[in-house]
């Protein structure tokens, strides 16, 4: 039995009729689908079958039931005449890891496996995490993609916000800037530290830069850190584990006293940037993008994409391989 | 509070009571006069130093914010007026005075628009700056309390100043959706968290009054723009605007206009470096372009033409003769530059055309983008750059085969193959 292997037409067709059931898509998506755009890939070439609509959840069935599409999507955005992607009301706010594109995995395999889809479930319980504690967002829905998760927010107080905003959130929730280190404060500087500053962005980032760090392997090939650098920091990561942040920088800088940072900063910069791929921005910005359909097959990988009640729970092995995989012969 | 915040109720109430004629704005007002002349720290060596009327109120007012941005020499006590109570009441008059020859004249998107409310930001920084510890978190503390209507700020309600980059998201301390501000939420939500680094001097480091006062400044930014906006529509259904206040907008725009004067000008010889931009030294072409294109061909003058020139002529004017190619970071490190500057012009240019080339086309904003280096995306990020290459600004030659009407040659333009080199060679000429 292998994993991971493309569905073929007739496997498409045993899926959509015997397993599939209109009732698996989300309450979020069918509440109010007749405002939502819908596209199609017909034949594996990318979704071109597009500016669809379904008035009830029956005509979906329908379609679904006949046309058992390669792949199957549904806008983020609401309009009032999806048909033509005119009226536009708002849009989901989305998060998609991809565990494939993931800039850090310590597994090497080529496609995704076990342990990167692991790591993305743990990425996207930090973003949620946050989303949460920090934004107070609500009404925050996770999916399987098949290859890694969407976070889709429907919290109706970010749905109108604009590409610019959605940025900042975005870059916020992965740990993508540097904070500040320099405060004044009644004429006088001070400098600190994100790691000695507990609450805020300033935590927020150094638990993504903590996470980041501790899930580099001696492979990994980071655009600005050298192979000494590296190392040193693989060697001395003990003390990020116990958060012993000031220990790490010393072992890092021997002769830092504050400006001696040299290797820290470097370290700290390069991974706030990598930290921005750790999620596709492309997506999170976009206003009108089409993403997979929950309940619907990732033919590619023969996973289906599916509605995660409990991310805790979740396993992708179990709760989103399709019947006909395990009754593959090979 | 009128002096912060000109937009408040006592500010409307002054100029309703107050500001109503416009025919004797230009004339000489010993009011004025006698407060400024009753500040002391007002230098009143030089006459001129004095405003006379209440346009010069305005133009004194611009001319403040320009020299204080771009004058070595700048002199406090010369504008020290600006900073007392005393002219609380002209102030605010010619606070309104200044946005309404704006919105009328240009409007809510233009370059002009943006300084006065910039300005406006920064004259109530200085003012806070004048006054003391206790007075300054009272006034703040008052102000907040009328703009934000609710007990605690979402940070969802500030979506305007986020977008508008403003506010950035990671300046602010969150906590389940809200903006902490006051000392006892932050001690609620943290106290145990920051037990090790005494939580009073954190709060005053990090919050204190410096996010409260941003947001406060933003927020009345962001009012003065809004303003301006509506006085903008209203104007646009009157038959004639009034020809004071045009007259005003112009003298305005004037002075603006120094703000980019080049002083750097000192060291001889050949290579000119990234530099604030000098409008006056730019070719003919490039000028027109800058006022908008009013037929076909919006799209190639902003995208292939401007903007290549605009950010060369800013942050690499010696890209032809250097010889190694560059990305925009590697002059501008963290974009800033390419952000309030060299964007906004070639926004404004985009705005100036007919129809404004982003009503019908947003999408040439990704191809902007994608010239400057930064791939066909949404935003100017630093992960794009190198997607695509920054484009170098076009020979005239090209200049004069694709877009003809552009090309009305001066006496500079003699021996010049590209308008870059005409700048330079203007910018040498000092
Ligand atoms: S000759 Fe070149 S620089 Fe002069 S106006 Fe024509 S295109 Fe512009
Ligand atoms: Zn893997």
């Amino acid at each position: 039995m292998e994993f991971f292997k493309q569905a073929t037409p007739e496997e498409r067709k045993i899926y959509y009729r015997e397993e599939w059931d209109v009732n698996q898509v989300p309450n979020f998506i069918l509440g109010q689908l007749e405002n939502r755009e819908f596209g199609f890939d017909h034949f594996g070439r990318g979704p071109n079958d597009r500016y669809k609509t379904f008035n009830s959840p029956e005509y979906l069935k329908r379609f679904m039931r006949s046309k058992t599409p390669f792949a199957a999507y549904c806008s983020v955005a609401f309009y009032e005449k999806p048909r033509k992607r005119e009226g536009w009301m708002h849009a989901e706010l989305v998060f998609d890891v991809d565990a494939k594109d993931i800039p850090i995995r310590t597994c090497n395999c080529d496609n995704v496996c076990e342990i990167c889809l692991n790591e993305a479930k743990e990425i996207v319980g930090n973003i949620i995490d946050t989303l949460k504690s920090d934004l107070g967002l609500k009404n925050i829905h996770l999916s399987y993609s098949g290859r890694g998760y969407h976070i889709r927010v429907l919290d109706e107080s970010v749905m109108e916000m604009d590409s610019d905003v959605r940025s900042q959130v975005l870059k916020y929730v992965v740990g993508a800037d540097v904070p500040n280190d320099k405060y004044e404060n009644r004429g006088q500087i001070y400098t600190l530290r994100p790691y000695s500053i507990p609450f805020g962005y300033p935590k927020v980032f150094t638990d993504r830069i903590k996470y980041s760090i501790l899930h580099l392997t001696k492979d990994s090939k980071i655009e600005g850190i050298s192979k000494n650098l590296l190392n040193k920091t693989l060697e001395n990561r003990k003390f990020i584990e116990e958060n012993q942040w000031g220990d790490f920088l010393n072992k890092l800088d021997p002769n830092h006293p504050k400006t001696g940072a040299r290797n820290y900063n470097k370290l700290i910069n390069s991974i706030a940037s990598l930290n921005m791929s750790l999620v596709d921005g492309k997506v999170s910005i976009d206003l009108k993008r089409i993403l997979r359909l929950p309940s619907s097959l990732h033919s590619k990988v023969s996973m289906r994409c599916t509605e995660v009640k409990n991310i805790d729970t979740f396993d992708p092995f179990k709760d989103a391989v399709p019947k006909f995989v395990w009754e593959r012969k090979d | 509070m009128s002096f912060i915040n000109p937009l408040s109720d006592e500010g409307k109430q002054i100029v309703r009571e107050d500001g109503g004629d416009l025919d004797r704005i230009f004339d000489e007002n010993d009011d004025i006069i006698d407060a400024v002349n009753s500040i002391t720290a007002q230098e009143i060596s030089d006459d001129a130093y004095i405003p006379k009327s209440y346009v010069d109120l305005v133009i004194k007012r611009v001319e403040w914010y320009v020299d204080k941005k771009s004058d070595p020499k700048y002199n406090h006590k010369k504008y020290a007026f600006l900073f007392y109570p005393e002219i609380a009441k002209f102030d605010v008059i010619a606070f309104y005075i200044l946005c309404q020859a704006i919105g009328i004249k240009y409007g809510p998107n233009s370059r002009e628009s943006r300084a006065v409310s910039e300005l406006q930001g920064q004259i109530i920084e200085n003012r806070l700056e004048e006054l003391y510890e206790r007075d300054r978190l009272e006034i703040v503390d008052k102000i907040m309390n009328i703009l934000i209507v609710q007990d605690r700020i979402k940070w969802t309600s500030l979506a305007d100043l986020l977008s508008s980059k403003k506010i950035n998201l990671q300046d602010l301390v969150l906590k389940d959706g809200n903006v902490i501000l006051d000392r006892e939420d932050f001690m609620e939500y943290f106290k145990d968290v920051v037990k090790l680094q005494q939580p009073e001097r954190m709060y005053n480091v990090f919050i204190g009054n410096r996010i409260k006062e941003l947001i406060m400044i933003k927020m009345i930014m962001q009012n003065t723009e809004n303003y301006i906006k509506n006085v903008h529509e209203i104007a646009g259904r009157e038959v004639e605007p009034n020809a004071t206040l045009l007259k005003i907008a112009e003298e305005v725009a004037d002075a603006l206009s120094k703000e980019i004067r080049y002083y750097g000008g000192g060291d001889s010889g050949g290579e000119v470096k990234a530099s604030p931009l000098n409008i006056e030294k730019f070719p003919p072409c490039i000028r027109k372009s800058l006022d908008g294109i009013k037929s076909g061909g919006r799209n190639e003058v902003i995208v292939l033409f401007l903007t290549p020139f605009l950010s060369y002529a800013r942050l690499y004017p010696s890209v032809f003769s250097r010889n190694t190619t560059l990305k925009v970071s590697d002059v501008d490190a963290d974009l800033k530059i390419t952000q309030n500057e060299i964007l906004p012009m070639i926004y404004d240019a985009a705005d100036r055309c007919s129809p404004p080339l982003f009503d019908d086309q947003p999408q040439e904003k990704i191809n902007i983008n994608a010239k400057l280096g930064f791939g066909m995306n949404d935003n100017l990020n630093l992960q794009h750059e190198g997607e695509t290459t920054w484009y170098t600004p076009m020979s005239c030659e090209k200049v004069k085969l694709n877009m003809p009407n552009l090309c009305r040659p001066d006496k500079t333009c003699k021996g010049i193959t590209n308008p870059l080199s005409y700048y330079n060679r203007k910018m040498r000429e000092k």
